[in-house]
């Protein structure tokens, strides 16, 4: 399949990152791609929908919000964006640890960023705070 | 995610079973780190999980630096090849003990 747009909405919790994997896995069920790259893919999103449940959310033990994801491919170019109404992003703060400072966390940014294009927070969020879109060509 | 916990002398193997997230990193630490404390050789095995992100490493440094403190070791074992691809992505591969 050569275009695809699906979006879903879920509550921001870390009981729906079950869910999310579940969403993404049925979408890259439609794109032709290795099943290693797949994999990275969903671990992508999963990071990047993570982060809005960790660092978004960060000292709110329970929210109404939901979070959205839309999937996009169009001519080659995946496009992933997460809406959320968390805190605000400074995208200058969203920093990975370096690797060789060998300590829990810090880790999921990092991995967006080795498996995909670009990561980029846009202005455009019509509605919610913060609007990250990854991007990869495949 | 379930887990099974066998007793062999000092050495105690957790069996985790599933997908490792953010979801189920408190409750793999509750089962892992008391064993370490305990002063236990753990070995984590992983052969029935099928995924793990940047929470479940989480587990696996954290695990791993607990028994450095207590004088003891963690080893990871039977670990797949999609969870190993996640490790290696995190260059841990030479920091933890996999087998």
């Amino acid at each position: 399949m050569n275009q695809i747009s699906e979006t879903k909405d879920f509550p921001v919790s870390a009981s729906s990152l079950k869910e999310v994997r579940a969403f993404s896995r049925d979408v890259f069920e439609k794109i032709d791609l290795p099943q290693e790259q797949k994999d990275e893919l969903v671990l992508a999103i999963a990071e990047a929908a993570q982060n809005i449940v960790k660092h978004g959310y960060k000292g709110v033990e329970e929210t109404e919000d939901r979070m959205e994801i839309k999937i996009s491919l169009k001519d080659g170019q995946l496009e992933i964006g997460f809406f959320d109404k968390g805190k605000t992003v400074v995208p200058e703060n969203v920093q990975h640890r370096k690797l060789d400072d060998i300590k829990p966390g810090g880790l999921g940014t990092f991995f967006i960023k080795q498996i995909m294009d670009a990561a980029v927070f846009k202005k455009d969020q019509k509605g919610w705070v913060n609007h990250l879109v990854l991007t990869k060509k495949i | 995610m379930t887990y099974k916990v066998t007793e062999e002398g000092n050495i105690s193997t957790v069996f985790l079973n599933g997908e490792i997230d953010m979801d189920i990193t408190d409750k793999a630490k509750e089962v892992i780190l008391p064993l370490i404390e305990s002063g236990k050789e753990v070995h984590i095995n992983l052969k029935d999980v099928s995924y793990m992100d940047s929470s479940g490493i989480s587990v696996l440094i954290e695990s791993h630096q607990k028994a450095l403190e207590k004088k003891t070791k963690v080893i990871v074992k039977e670990v797949s090849k999609s969870v190993l691809k996640v490790i290696m992505m995190a260059k841990l591969e030479q920091i933890l003990n996999l087998e």
